[in-house]
């Protein structure tokens, strides 16, 4: 018969040894936890084990669909937060990462990565076809697009898709159709809103040919009439200024955007490790009163960086649609997106192409007027 | 003039039943206030600590959280250690035949005592809690049994405890009715001063009528949604008689909150479990632990320290308190790792049940009430062996601290630095490595929920009919509600309770509705 339980309380002693032994493993594993999450890492190259220190680099997307490489070898895709990436225990080197997908136009960068410093980037891709949207006069009952001509086909869309489809009227009989509110509202867009037809060069040959017959009182008529044009948004500002076209940090120190910054060195550095443009445009601001460098303990930034306007004149110039990071600009040939980070390079891509357009961006829509032509540019290729 | 001759020396001292800080006067009020606020501002602190931490010094911020997460997988596997072993040792209790192992000791002279203190719950209540009693394999006639009623609860609750009287009365040795009065001065509504008022009338009208000698009876204090296991009262008086000294001692049963298990939601479930969980790992270290709920005590013991106190809320762990402190600390809880069944908190809509569980537990955490006055009579009672006081008072210090704020360091302020540390911290890799590896270890951590899952399940009584068998998933999945449930039911339900206490916003006993859900 049993007098008593055969498991009897966890002896006193066991738990001692338990506990110790977790002391133990976590005396162990805190310092090498932190190693770890500081970048540092365990190397067996060269069949001798030593302590490397990496970095990391991070790329926030502006579409799912896309791939990341880094290096030509591709990153996994993020499980949750599908627009960002972290890529983790990156060498500190030079490091090549490229943003792609079937459809869309390719983004590029070659950047510095530092040890125990993650590099930040933001990629954007644009379709390769240009994505419009139709905006007619008139549209059937059920809010389809007419055309009236199909002239439209070879002059828009032998180079676009359109995201919807469009109905085209052999007939010209319009008693069956309805007036297309958005069109009158575009149509006043374009009618009223006063975006000066003159390229920034234009207004630059104008104010350079006032300069020349103001000689009596030059700073009353300079004063008077500044051809500078700006665009806010947040503290972001786009101006343009003798030809050039500029973004310009008006907020704080504090909350400056990444790429107005590098890390402090020297000019040879900073033109090996950014560009020579990076490095001429820091001192420059070295030197300036008007846009000085803001120096904090590691890192210089610039406030202002002029946008690569692929040496075309610029007849318009906004945000991008949600964006302070991206500039769209309508130049020669074109409209096209380029992004203010100008370490390495801009990458600059051609949203949608053509000599006789005009554009207005008016509440994050981009409008366009392509000869009689008026339409919504859309920037993801729609799947549906 | 209170009669106090026979009470230990310690408790007849005029503050021994001390509850507030207002109750005493001068430097021991002073004393016994700072002491009120201690948790509070210690738990405040720590939050508003790691806040401020991240803001100005992210990587300090950063490496205490990785030390601290860290520290919460290791005290994961740890606990886990001992819920397992408790488990393997709890069913081994279960199947044992206690009836027979108590045959080698002469137990005759032995009667328990069960209180069952009840304010307006349903009869069919009070009747499975009595059912069970009746069920046992035990002596009825070795039982006295008492429903406390209270006087505030109405007529009802009266009718009731008369229907009860009038059904059961003759099936125990004796059976009692009481009704404690609503009006006594010093008391507060609740189930301890039910208690209190029921053992008084319990001594006089029963015990002392028949003459019971007061070392001869087990005391067991149950909430009345207590259903016994058949052997309870076998394996109670076992280990009475087995242990050292049995009047120095309490001993501390198993809740399994399952009785309403099938019919409870999800998150009761979860709630539930989690606290039968907390029970089972202080059945392993007992050095740690107090009584909690249902539990039992020889009518000595309560006898020499006059039964307790009728002013807290948190009157199951103040009874050892109370006891261990009057014998000089020489009193322990011995775990006796048998179960007894319970009601899972529920009620009958969602939001209900969510407002019912945070209530039950802010009155469970204000139990940090304890370590006011356990700090405070360890200045006092110097008998206490110091090496014991610093220990108690450390680790009840730290279990309320820990139990408010470690759900919110590890699920919240875990990511603090990341959006509120400087430049300079957003920069590097450790800011973006902090919420991977925070994330890692606590996946680890989670491991032990599969541990919980699997043990819950072996605990759940069969499936009644008219239950699916997908309510096993359920109950299988449900376990990755805990890290809300640590928050919203553990950390600020605590984090409330150590605030009103500093201050001095004293809680009220909140009585936890029972009930059948049909």
């Amino acid at each position: 018969m049993t007098h008593e339980p055969q498991i009897q309380i966890l002896p006193q002693k066991h738990r001692s040894i338990f506990f110790w032994f977790l002391v133990a493993v976590f005396l162990i594993a805190l310092p090498s936890l932190i190693f770890y999450t500081t970048g540092y890492r365990l190397s067996f190259e060269n069949e001798e084990t030593s302590i490397v220190t990496t970095g990391g680099m991070y790329v926030t997307t502006d579409n799912l669909e896309v791939d990341v490489y880094l290096n030509e070898g591709q990153v996994e895709r993020p499980r949750l937060f599908r627009s960002a990436y972290y890529i983790q225990n990156i060498t500190a080197d030079q490091h090549r990462i490229v943003v792609q997908s079937s459809g869309y136009q390719t983004w590029a960068k070659v950047l510095p990565v530092d040890s125990r410093v993650v590099t930040e980037v933001s990629a954007f891709n644009l379709p390769e076809r240009a994505q419009i949207r139709p905006i007619t006069l008139y549209e059937t009952a059920t809010g389809t697009s007419v055309y009236f001509s199909n002239k439209i086909i070879d002059k828009v869309f032998a180079q676009a898709t359109s995201t919807e489809t469009f109905y085209y009227s052999t007939s010209t009989a319009t008693i069956t159709l309805q007036i297309n509110s958005e069109f009158l509202f575009v149509e006043s867009l374009f009618g009223t809103t006063s975006t000066s037809t003159k390229s920034i060069f234009s207004r630059l040959l104008d104010e350079v040919g006032k300069f020349g017959f103001a000689t009596t009182t030059p700073e009353k008529e300079t004063a008077g009439i500044t051809p500078i044009q700006r665009t806010l948004r947040g503290d972001m500002e786009l101006f343009d200024e003798e030809g050039e076209l500029y973004a310009k940090w008006l907020g704080s120190s504090a909350a400056i955007p990444y790429y107005f910054c590098i890390s402090s060195s020297s000019v040879a550095s900073t033109s090996q490790r950014y560009g020579e443009h990076v490095a001429a445009a820091v001192e420059t601001a070295r030197q300036s009163t008007s846009t000085p460098l803001l120096i904090d303990n590691n890192r210089v930034c610039r406030t202002q960086v002029k946008l690569d306007r692929l040496r075309q004149d610029v007849f318009y110039y906004h945000f991008f649609p949600n964006s302070s990071d991206l500039v769209l600009m309508q130049l020669q040939d074109g409209i096209y997106v380029t992004e203010i980070d100008d370490r390495a390079w801009q990458n600059t891509q051609l949203l949608y192409p053509g000599t006789d357009i005009k554009t207005i961006v008016e509440n994050d829509v981009i409008y366009i007027k392509d000869g009689e032509y008026y339409f919504q540019i859309v920037t993801q290729i729609e799947t549906n | 003039m209170i009669e106090k001759s026979h009470l230990l020396p310690y408790a007849q001292r005029s503050d021994f039943k001390v509850a507030r800080a207002n109750e005493l006067t001068g430097k021991d009020r002073r004393f016994f206030r700072f002491l009120e606020i201690v948790p509070g501002v210690a738990a405040w602190s720590t939050i508003i600590g790691i806040v401020l931490a991240s803001i100005y010094t992210p990587f300090i911020a950063a490496y205490f959280i990785i030390a601290f997460s860290i520290y919460w997988v290791l005290k994961t596997i740890f606990l886990s250690y001992h819920v397992r072993y408790n488990w393997k040792r709890l069913k081994h209790h279960m199947e044992l035949d206690w009836g027979e192992m108590v045959q080698r000791f002469s137990y005759d002279k032995y009667y328990h005592l069960v209180i069952f203190p009840f304010y307006k719950e349903p009869i069919e209540v009070l009747e499975q809690t009595i059912e069970g009693v009746l069920a046992a394999r035990y002596d009825p006639q070795k039982l006295i049994v008492v429903f406390a009623a209270e006087a505030r609860a109405g007529a009802e609750a009266g009718a009731v405890a008369r229907t009860l009287e009038k059904k059961y009365g003759n099936s125990f040795g004796h059976f009692l009715v009481t009704t404690h009065p609503s009006d006594i001065t010093g008391e507060i509504a609740g189930k301890g001063s039910n208690v209190h008022w029921a053992l008084q009338q319990v001594k006089q009208k029963v015990i002392d009528v028949h003459k019971i000698p007061y070392k001869n009876i087990v005391t067991s204090v149950f909430d009345i949604d207590t259903v016994i296991y058949p052997d309870y009262f076998n394996c109670l008086i076992w280990f009475f008689m087995t242990v050292e000294n049995p009047y120095k001692s309490c001993f501390q049963p198993v809740p399994l909150f399952t009785n309403n298990l099938w019919e409870a939601g999800a998150l009761s479930r979860v709630m539930a479990m989690s606290s039968t969980f907390w029970q089972m790992i202080m059945q392993e270290r007992p050095e740690k632990a107090a009584t909690f709920s249902s539990h039992s005590v020889s009518f000595q013991a309560l006898y020499e320290i006059g039964y307790g106190q009728a002013n807290v809320v948190s009157e199951d762990s103040r009874i050892f308190w109370n006891l261990m402190i009057a014998n000089d600390g020489n009193f322990e809880v011995v775990s006796m790792s048998y179960p007894i069944a319970m009601d899972a908190t529920t009620a009958s809509t969602f939001l209900g049940t969510i407002a019912n569980i945070y209530r039950q537990h802010r009155r469970w955490t204000y139990g940090v009430e304890n370590w006011c006055y356990i700090v405070y009579h360890f200045t006092k009672n110097k008998a206490i062996p110091l090496k014991k006081r610093w220990s108690v008072a450390l680790l009840q210090g730290e279990g309320y601290w820990s139990l408010v704020t470690n759900p919110i360091m590890l699920f919240i302020l875990g990511w603090a630095p990341i959006f509120l540390g400087t430049r300079e911290f957003h920069e590097t890799v450790l800011s973006y490595e902090l919420p991977i590896m925070v994330r890692n270890l606590l996946i680890v951590a989670m491991f032990g929920l599969v541990v919980s899952a699997i043990i819950s399940l072996s605990l759940t009584p069969p499936r009644p009919d008219g239950h699916s068998r997908f309510r096993y998933i359920v109950m299988m999945l449900q376990w990755i509600m805990v890290p809300m449930t640590m928050i919203v039911f553990s950390a600020i339900p605590g984090l409330d309770a150590q605030t009103r206490l500093m201050f001095g916003r004293y809680m009220g006993f909140w009585v936890t509705p029972k009930a059948r859900i049909k």
